[in-house]
C-alpha cells in the first residue's frame, strides 16, 4: 500500500479558515502514508499568485474564500489553471455539489469533517493520477482531431493536384501555340506600325501571364509530395542570399545576415522552403525600391506567450514551451498598410499588378509553411518597416 | 547548306502548324507535320527527318511507344528526338540540363530561339 504515496507532493491549500488550515496541515504532516509539503492562500487572487511563481502538485480547494464562492470558485480556478489537479474541499453540504464540482474540472470532493487522514491522503494522490490521465487522453483526442484535418487537408490538395496538372496541359498546348504565332507574326511582318507591335506584345504578355498563373497552380499542386529532411536553415539562407545578391546592389538595398550558429536542425523541402525565403527577399526589396536595409536573423527560441500574437488564432500546430526556429526578414521599407495586411495572404491580391503581379507568392509561401507544420506571418514595426517572419518546429534529434 | 529535316509528331495542329511556319521563316528547315501518332511510323520512313520533335501526350498512341516504334527500326533508330511537352515547365528541363532519362526536352510554352538552339545541339550531337 505504502508504495504509491512515495513521491512527494506539493500541496496548495487554498482555504480561508485558518483553523481548518491547521487542521488539514496536521492531517498531512502526521499521516503514516505520503510526504507532503504544503502552502496556504486564504484567497484565489493569492493562490493565482503564488501559482505563477512555484511548482504545485495538487491543488485542495475550499469553494468559500475570501473573494469568491460556491461554484464559482472552482470555474475562476480552472479557467486560469486548467491543467492542474483539484480536490475540493468545502464544508458546505449540497446533494448535488460534488457531482457539478466534478463536471467542472475537479478530480474530487471532500466534505469537512467528514473524513480522515487516509481519504485525504489518498483523494489527493489520486487526483494527480487521474488528472495526469486525462491530460494524456485530451492530448491524445487533440492528436487526433490534428490527424483528421491533415488527412482531409492531404485528400483536398491530392483533388487540387490532379485538376492542376490536367488544367495545366490543356491550357499550356494553347499557350505554346500562341506564343510561337506571335513570334511568327514578328518575323513575317517586320512591321514598324507602333499598333501593330503593340498589339503583338501584349498578346505575348498575356500568354506568358496566363503560363505564370498555371506555374503557380502546378507549384501549389506539387505540394502533395515534400521531401521533408533535418536541415539547416542557415546554409539556405546562405544560398537565396547568394542568388539575390546582385539584385541588391542594383537598388541600393544593404543585406545583411545576423544567423544563429549551432542552430537546431528543421525538418523541411529544401526546394520549397527556398522558394519561400527567396519570395520575401524578393517582396521586402520590391518594399524598399529607392534603397534601404534588410536584415535576415536566425535564431531560437521556446514558443513563448509573446510569440502567440504571430500566429494565427486557428493554427493549432504549435504549442507554448515548444523548441522553435525563427527567420525573420526585417526591412527599412514603408510597412504593408493595414487594409493589405488582411488579405495578403489572399490568392491572387498583389499589389504589382500593373508590372506583372500574379498574386501566388504569399498564398503559395504560406501553403508551404502549412505543409511543414510552420507559421508564416507579417507585421509592421512601430518605428516603420516590416518584419515578415517563419516559424518552425525544431527537430527533436537536433540540439537546442 | 542542306536543309535540316524536321517531323513535328503532335496531335496539337494549331501548334505543328506554327512550329512549321517558324523555322521555315527561320530558313534552314523543311517541316513535315503529323497530327495523328498512329501514322507516325510510317511518315518518318517516308520522310527520314534529321530530327524529330515528338509530343508526349497524345491520344491513341503516346510518345514513348512512338519512340518505342523508331527504336526497332533500321532506318529511324539513330534519328535524335527531342521530347516537347505541356507536361513539365522550363525551370524543370533546365535544372537537369536539357535531359530527362537520356532524353532532349522541350517545355511547353517555350520560345523559338530555345527550339532551334535544341534542334542545333542534337543533330551535332549525331554528326
Amino acid at each position: 500500500m505504502k508504495s504509491q504515496f512515495d513521491k512527494k507532493l506539493r500541496v496548495l491549500l487554498v482555504e480561508n479558515s485558518a483553523v481548518d488550515c491547521k487542521v488539514i496541515d496536521k492531517m498531512l504532516q502526521s499521516s503514516p502514508y505520503g510526504r507532503f509539503e504544503s502552502q496556504f492562500a486564504g484567497s484565489l487572487e493569492q493562490a493565482f499568485i503564488l501559482l505563477a511563481k512555484q511548482n504545485f502538485d495538487v491543488v485542495l480547494l475550499d469553494l468559500n474564500v475570501d473573494d469568491c464562492t460556491g461554484l464559482e470558485t472552482l470555474k475562476r480556478f480552472h479557467r486560469k489553471f486548467p491543467h492542474m489537479p483539484v480536490v475540493v474541499n468545502t464544508g458546505s453540504y449540497q446533494d448535488d455539489l460534488g457531482l457539478k464540482a466534478i463536471t467542472k474540472g475537479a478530480q474530487d470532493y471532500l466534505i469537512k469533517g467528514m473524513y480522515k487522514s487516509y481519504v485525504l491522503v489518498k483523494s489527493l494522490y489520486y487526483a494527480v493520477e487521474r488528472k495526469k490521465a486525462e491530460e494524456e487522453l485530451k492530448g491524445a483526442y487533440n492528436k487526433l482531431q490534428q490527424t483528421q484535418t491533415q488527412l482531409i487537408q492531404a485528400e483536398k490538395m491530392n483533388v487540387i493536384g490532379g485538376l492542376a496538372s490536367g488544367v495545366a496541359h490543356e491550357v499550356k498546348n494553347p499557350l505554346a501555340t500562341i506564343l510561337y504565332g506571335v513570334e511568327y507574326l514578328n518575323t513575317a511582318l517586320k512591321s514598324t506600325d507602333e499598333k501593330v507591335v503593340l498589339t503583338l506584345e501584349s498578346i505575348k504578355e498575356a500568354a506568358k501571364s496566363a503560363n505564370g498563373i498555371i506555374k503557380g497552380l502546378l507549384d501549389f499542386a506539387s505540394l502533395t509530395n515534400l521531401k521533408k529532411e533535418p536541415e539547416n536553415i542557415n546554409i539556405l539562407i546562405d544560398q537565396a542570399v547568394n542568388l539575390i545578391r546582385p539584385q541588391c546592389e542594383r537598388i541600393n538595398v544593404e543585406l545583411k545576415k545576423d544567423l544563429q550558429s549551432d542552430l537546431p536542425l528543421i525538418k523541411i523541402d529544401c526546394n520549397r522552403i527556398k522558394q519561400v525565403v527567396v519570395d520575401l527577399i524578393v517582396n521586402a526589396l520590391y518594399a524598399m525600391s529607392d534603397g534601404g536595409c534588410l536584415v535576415i536573423r536566425t535564431y531560437a527560441k521556446k514558443f513563448a506567450e509573446q510569440d502567440i500574437g504571430w500566429v494565427d488564432k486557428r493554427s493549432k500546430s504549435l504549442i507554448k514551451g515548444e523548441d522553435v526556429v525563427i527567420v525573420d526578414f526585417d526591412d527599412t521599407g514603408p510597412g504593408i498598410k493595414a487594409e493589405y495586411l488582411i488579405k495578403i495572404f489572399d490568392p491572387f491580391f498583389t499589389t504589382r499588378r500593373a508590372s506583372g503581379g500574379i498574386g501566388l507568392g504569399l498564398s503559395i509561401a504560406r501553403t508551404i509553411m502549412n505543409s511543414h507544420g510552420g507559421v508564416i506571418s507579417l507585421q509592421n514595426k512601430q518605428e516603420g518597416g516590416a518584419i515578415a517572419r517563419l516559424i518552425f518546429k525544431a527537430n527533436k534529434k537536433g540540439s537546442l | 547548306m542542306k536543309k535540316r529535316k524536321v517531323l513535328v509528331i503532335d496531335d496539337e495542329r494549331g501548334f505543328t502548324k506554327m512550329v512549321k511556319l517558324n523555322l521555315e521563316a527561320a530558313g534552314d528547315y523543311e517541316v513535315k507535320i503529323q497530327n495523328n501518332p498512329l501514322d507516325a511510323l510510317q511518315t518518318a520512313i517516308e520522310f527520314i527527318p534529321d530530327v524529330i520533335l515528338l509530343d508526349i501526350i497524345m491520344p491513341d498512341l503516346e510518345g514513348p511507344d512512338v519512340v518505342y516504334q523508331f527504336k526497332n527500326n533500321d532506318l529511324l533508330k539513330d534519328v535524335p528526338v527531342i521530347f516537347i511537352t505541356a507536361n513539365i515547365t522550363k525551370e524543370e528541363v533546365d535544372a537537369q540540363e536539357g535531359y530527362i532519362g537520356g532524353h532532349a526536352f522541350l517545355a511547353k510554352p517555350g520560345t523559338i530561339e530555345e527550339l532551334i538552339a535544341c534542334i542545333e545541339k542534337q543533330i551535332k550531337h549525331l554528326q
